[in-house]
């Protein structure tokens, strides 16, 4: 990212801590659910899955969605060195939760329609190529570690 | 296979489109080649930086194409089977940007339409659009 796109990309806020977190940002996990359901077979046991209404009513997915973003803002801080701020979340994945890199890559892009709901005209196109190459940073970030 | 309520909102989502197919189609493929600049290969005839008129014309043509999808949902093989062919036989765009197309139209849409554009209508609109690449990218082997 040049440092032109990494002001775009904090000046719609997103770069901030939990309190400040954009609150439409929180929804992605649970359009990811909907949208992807295959992605469910990761919350066998976070409830009842069985509708779009449901999924997006939650709590238990609401609340690790809030868990997986104030990560996701946390590695943002450490834009320029991505690959080592997610290292040990990368391991993680892989060697405990055996998550398939493709969905880092489906949540993020989940997670720039949810920035476009949110912000409307204003994520023009050059907004959402800066967005797009954040997620694909930590989307490959988070993958770096498998093996 | 869309069931019938993909179907309803697949609709939906296509009157919300509807009349205005030159200026989504233009903001779709602008939003493609900005955010994915590897897609501008395969629309070398629009030049490096593509003007308005270019993007307007070409964008209509394409969303065009989505329209009659929208009409056939039931039978989309028939449907696009020309299309199909030009893909197959002259485009030959790599089935890997079909998704980077997809994701652009979902953010196009997110953008324009916001709270309008619900879960259930993204869920249904990407089913949709990821039947017709397959349908579109078919017949290349």
């Amino acid at each position: 990212m040049d440092a032109g796109q990494v002001e775009k990309a904090q000046s719609l806020g997103l770069l901030t801590g939990t309190d400040s977190l954009c609150p439409a940002v929180l929804f992605s996990p649970l359009r990811l659910l909907v949208v992807y359901p295959w992605t469910q077979r990761f919350f066998q046991s976070f409830g009842d899955l069985s509708s779009a209404d449901a999924i997006m009513g939650n709590s238990k997915v609401k609340a690790h969605g809030k868990k997986v973003l104030n990560s996701f803002s946390d590695g943002l801080k450490n834009i320029d060195d991505l690959k080592g701020a997610f290292a040990k979340l990368s391991e993680l994945h892989c060697d405990k939760l055996h998550v398939d890199p493709e969905n880092f890559r489906l949540l993020g892009n989940v997670l720039v329609c949810v920035l476009a709901h949110h912000f409307g005209h204003e994520f023009n196109p050059q907004v959402q190529a800066a967005f797009q190459k954040v997620v694909a940073g930590v989307a490959n970030a988070l993958a770096h570690k498998y093996h | 296979m869309l069931s019938a309520q993909e179907r309803a909102h697949v609709a939906q989502v296509w009157d919300l489109i509807a009349g205005h197919e030159a200026a989504f189609g233009a903001e779709l493929l602008l939003r493609l080649f900005t955010v994915y600049p590897s897609t501008k290969t395969y629309f070398k005839h629009l030049g490096v930086c593509p003007d308005e008129a270019q993007l307007l014309t070409h964008g209509q043509r394409v969303l065009e194409a989505v329209g009659v999808a929208v009409q056939h949902t039931d039978h989309l093989r028939a449907a696009l089977s020309p299309l199909a062919d030009l893909h197959a036989q002259v485009l030959r765009v790599d089935p890997a940007n079909f998704p980077q197309l997809i994701q652009c139209f979902h953010v196009m849409l997110a953008s324009h339409l916001q709270g309008e554009f619900t879960v259930q209508m993204q869920a249904a609109w990407d089913k949709f659009l990821t039947e017709v690449a397959v349908v579109l990218t078919e017949k290349y082997r």
